[in-house]
């Protein structure tokens, strides 16, 4: 990882990005802004299925996600940049790894949501009482991106990125 | 100036910049970050759901996410005050610390008054809808001016 890492940073592209002193802490601002925007619309599904918000259905909370996948999508390029940019800050990091390992756990969690419960789910009586299936799927998934947040703002502190 | 140089000078400020344990600095700061998803997190879902985002919603419950909104404020007040001490002489002279401090009062006073019009629904003349979504359309607008004025301020440290 490290010999792949320094041919990276070796690249004409890495150099030229992060050679426009501008480039970082724009990404950094959207990268801030795409996590409130997931947090935000992500958290109010994740809570839902914990059982708050009883009485609105599920399918007016799930209407919110396209903003928020939106907001990952955001994330997922600015944070594709820095890792061009500076991929030794990140792919020698156990602190990164873990914020890809949290990242994995909520997309899962969110596939497995989507295949196998989301059906029953949005079938639900609005006001129905939340089976534990759903609130350990919301739980576990509100838990994930407050991961990543962590191990993300962390990362210069904990291991060795920036 | 006197009084906030003596804050940025203090023995405090030396041990919890100094010190290389993870709960000072690094600690407070992604308490910050966390307040921060909870507070705009929030508030983004409020203004989008003013803006027609998930129609389906019942607008009323919004309520709720206010608490989310005010806990958030809440731990960035006081994170925000610690990592102030720090910086104070430096921010006190610094113009992106007071843009990120107006857009955050002007977004928060938005907020407010977008609750008190289309959820509380206190004796405001209602024809004003297109108002409201302009509060919520300009606080959205206010919280990317704070996000990127509080990214910016790490880059003009002295």
């Amino acid at each position: 990882m490290a010999g792949f890492s320094t041919w990276l940073e070796s690249t004409a592209i890495s150099k030229a990005l992060f050679g426009l002193s501008w480039l970082w802490p724009a990404c950094e601002s959207l990268h801030f802004l795409g996590l409130c925007i997931l947090i935000g619309c992500a958290g109010l599904l994740d809570l839902r299925l914990m059982g708050f918000f009883r009485g609105v259905a599920i399918r007016d909370v799930k209407a919110f996600m396209p903003w928020g996948i939106a907001g990952f999508c955001v994330n997922l390029a600015t944070g594709a940049l820095f890792l061009i940019m500076q991929p030794h800050l990140y792919l020698t990091s156990g602190v990164w790894w873990s914020k890809v390992g949290f990242i994995a756990m909520a997309g899962l969690n969110a596939l497995f949501f989507e295949t196998r419960l989301s059906g029953s789910a949005l079938a639900l009586a609005p006001d129905a009482e939340m089976p534990p299936a759903l609130k350990i799927v919301g739980a576990l998934s509100l838990f994930s991106w407050f991961a990543v947040l962590y191990c993300g703002r962390m990362l210069p502190y904990l291991g060795t990125g920036n | 100036m006197a009084f906030f140089r003596s804050l940025q000078d203090s023995a405090f400020t030396d041990w919890f910049l100094g010190s290389d344990s993870i709960w000072t600095y690094p600690t407070v700061l992604t308490l910050h970050t966390v307040g921060m998803a909870m507070l705009v997190g929030a508030s983004i879902v409020v203004h989008l759901r003013v803006l027609h985002v998930g129609s389906g919603f019942p607008i009323e419950r919004l309520r709720t996410l206010y608490n989310i909104i005010w806990t958030g404020f809440a731990i960035n007040l006081i994170s925000g005050v610690v990592l102030f001490v720090t910086e104070a002489a430096d921010r006190a002279v610094d113009p992106v610390f007071y843009v990120k401090l107006g857009s955050i009062g002007l977004a928060l006073w938005s907020g407010v008054v977008v609750k008190r019009r289309v959820i509380d629904r206190v004796k405001v003349p209602l024809g004003a809808g297109g108002t409201t979504r302009l509060l919520s359309l300009g606080s959205l607008g206010l919280w990317t001016v704070a996000i990127v004025a509080g990214r910016l301020m790490a880059y003009l440290k002295k």
